[in-house]
Formats: C-alpha cells, sequence, structure tokens
C-alpha cells in the first residue's frame, strides 16, 4: 500500500561492525537499498521512521519514498530488517525499490475476527496456522491484511488459503490447500487428568479401607 | 520430563554463556510469548513446572509451546565422595538460555489469563522473564 511519506538518507562510506555501531549510537541505523537493476546504495537511516512504518497498519508491505542524500525520491519497501533480542531497537534495514508498473510478490497478515461457534459452543480450540499470505500483485493494489470472519467456523472447520478474495490484481502463489485457520477438538492433558483422578482414588481407598473392617464386624457378630 | 533420546557423548564441560540469543527471539507460533532477559540455565524439571503452572491456569483453553529442550547433560558427584576420580555421574538435563530466547508460548487466550499463566511459569524459572505479543513486534 502507498504511503505519503518520505524519509530522509545518508549514503555511507565507511563499512564495517564498529562504524556501524558508531552509527547506532549517534541515533541513526545503517540500511541498504536495492532493485530494479541499479547498484546497491549504503545508506543511514533513522530507525524511529522504519519502526513507525513497520508498526503502522499496512506494516512492511508500506510502499514510501527515501531521498538519498538530497536527491529525488524514489519508491521502496522494507523487505528485511532485524531487531537486537533484548532491547527491541531496529539494528539493520533492507529496502527494495519498486517499480509501480511491475508485478511484486508481497506477504500479506491474515487476521481473525469473532469468537467461533467450535470454540464457544463444541469447545474446541482455534489455532491460527498460517499468519502471513504471499501473493503476487501490482504494488498500488497491496492490501493491508486479510480479515476473516471466523464466527461461524465450526470444530474440525477450516479457512483455507483458496477460500481468501483475490481482488484486482492479486494471485495467490502458495499452495491453495494451505490451512490458515482451524478448530481442533482439545487436546487432554494428563496432569490434569491425573488431578482430576487423585480424589477418585482417595475415596475409593476410603471404602476398601471401610469394607474390610465391616465384614470383620460382621464375622464376631 | 523432556531429555535427549540419544546423545554423541553422556557428559560434557560446563562451558560459559556468552552473547545473546540471535535465533529464536522472535514469537513463531502463538501470540504471546515469555522471554528470557538474563542468561542462565534452565533444568528439565524447571521446564516441567512452568509448563504445568500454565496448562494449570489456563484449564483447557488455549495452547502453548515450549521452545526451549534440555540437551545439556548435568552431572554431579554423590554425597560425601572424596575430589578427584573422576567426573560423577549423569544427574539432570538443562538447556542454555541466553538473553532474548523465547521460553514458552501461548495462543487461544484472552491477554489477561496469558499473563497471568506467565507470571505463574515464570515464578517457576531461575530467571528474570518478560511478556511478549505479538503486538509489539514488527
Amino acid at each position: 500500500m502507498r504511503k505519503d511519506i518520505t524519509i530522509a538518507a545518508e549514503g555511507r562510506v565507511s563499512r564495517g561492525k564498529n562504524e556501524a555501531r558508531r552509527l547506532r549510537v549517534s541515533g541513526r541505523a545503517p540500511a541498504i537499498i536495492y532493485g530494479t537493476g541499479r547498484d546497491p546504495v549504503a545508506v543511514a537511516i533513522s530507525p524511529k521512521e522504519v519502526n513507525k512504518i513497520l508498526l503502522s497498519s499496512t506494516g512492511h508491505n508500506s510502499i514510501f519514498d527515501v531521498a538519498v542524500d538530497g536527491g529525488a525520491p524514489e519508491p521502496v519497501m522494507i523487505v528485511d530488517w532485524s531487531y537486537e533480542p533484548v532491547k527491541g531497537n531496529l539494528l539493520h534495514i533492507d529496502m527494495q525499490r519498486i517499480d509501480l508498473t511491475k508485478r511484486i510478490k508481497v506477504k500479506i497478515p491474515v487476521h481473525v475476527h469473532g469468537e467461533p461457534k467450535g470454540v464457544k459452543q463444541q469447545g474446541g480450540l482455534l489455532d491460527v496456522v498460517t499468519r502471513e499470505v504471499e501473493v503476487e500483485c501490482l504494488p498500488d493494489d497491496i492490501p493491508a491484511d486479510f480479515s476473516l470472519e471466523i464466527a461461524t467456523l465450526e470444530i474440525n472447520q477450516a479457512i483455507r488459503a483458496s477460500d481468501l478474495p483475490m481482488t484486482n490484481s492479486m494471485k495467490l502463489i502458495m499452495v491453495p490447500e494451505t490451512v490458515i485457520v482451524h478448530i481442533v477438538a482439545p487436546k487432554i492433558d494428563p496432569d490434569a487428568a491425573a488431578a482430576a483422578a487423585e480424589p477418585e482414588v482417595i475415596k475409593k481407598g476410603k471404602k476398601d479401607a471401610a469394607a474390610p473392617a465391616a465384614d470383620a464386624k460382621a464375622k464376631k457378630k | 520430563m523432556l531429555m535427549p533420546k540419544k546423545v554423541k557423548f553422556r557428559k560434557q564441560q560446563r562451558g560459559r554463556i556468552t552473547g545473546k540469543a540471535w535465533r529464536g527471539s522472535t514469537l513463531a507460533f502463538g501470540d504471546f510469548g515469555l522471554k528470557a532477559m538474563h542468561c542462565g540455565l534452565i533444568t528439565d524439571r524447571q521446564i516441567e513446572a512452568a509448563r504445568i503452572a500454565m496448562t494449570r491456569y489456563i484449564k483447557r483453553g488455549g495452547k502453548v509451546w515450549i521452545r526451549i529442550f534440555p540437551d545439556k547433560p548435568i552431572t554431579k558427584k554423590p554425597a560425601e565422595v572424596r575430589m578427584g576420580s573422576g567426573k560423577g555421574p549423569l544427574d539432570h538435563w538443562a538447556c542454555v538460555i541466553r538473553p532474548g530466547k523465547i521460553l514458552f508460548e501461548m495462543e487461544g487466550v484472552a491477554l489477561d489469563v496469558a499473563t497471568e499463566a506467565m507470571r505463574l511459569a515464570a515464578q517457576k524459572l531461575p530467571i528474570l522473564t518478560k511478556v511478549v505479543t505479538r503486538d509489539m513486534q514488527a
């Protein structure tokens, strides 16, 4: 989805982990722009602005403009990014130049809405198997997400990739039979079953203990 | 209790835990997860205790994934044995945890239920953890 955002980027001359670390300390993040048959350009970019785009409703499928060293803005898309595992800071961003007239492959997130009948009434478990669906389409036709209404879904029923609505220039790339979401029967936890069985065992024990005593009394009489 | 089916060597040296978890640090299956914030060893018993604490709290509503596996053998010498005479026998299994590792994941429950279940599970673990959700990561 096209966004009316232009991010400024500066070209990077020096390379290496030390230089990248210094860049991150100064509040910028190393990034690279490639694609459309032109040479790749190493740049420094604001991680805050990129994070805003990644956490927006359209996420990594947003197409925005990048102006390198004050030059002409060119449309790009974030194709790869890496986070620091503890603090969650953006470490590096890969951006691909987009030709707005050519079809591209994108991964569209799937969001489910509603409480399924199979969970509410039949005690099943909702399992979202595939969270992103790969489609091919024109850059202007990229949807924000696939929103699925699953209120009518019963136990052992599934929604597959072929059930998703493909509009405009969209074409499904993944296997059509791929399960997106299904309701599975609950698995009985052996611990829970054992915990439930424990009181019964104690009752049985008491009964068994009382029964021989009663028999002995009867014999005495 | 979790343990490997087959190992190449029965005993291992202790080693050092350095660095961060560059793999297995994002949610892969569920909507909520428990992330390690420190390094340490988590034993097979602790994983099992945490799993039981979680599954008992969520009853039969959700699904739990264990993202760690205890594959490191920990040996211990018997009590009142003099030092020397070789390494002790196998005592238990543990897994090496680096900061950032996702330990457990959960799906099919509400946020408050998942948070409380994860809190109960975290009490069984020897390291500091935090609850992460899918909304936090892009």
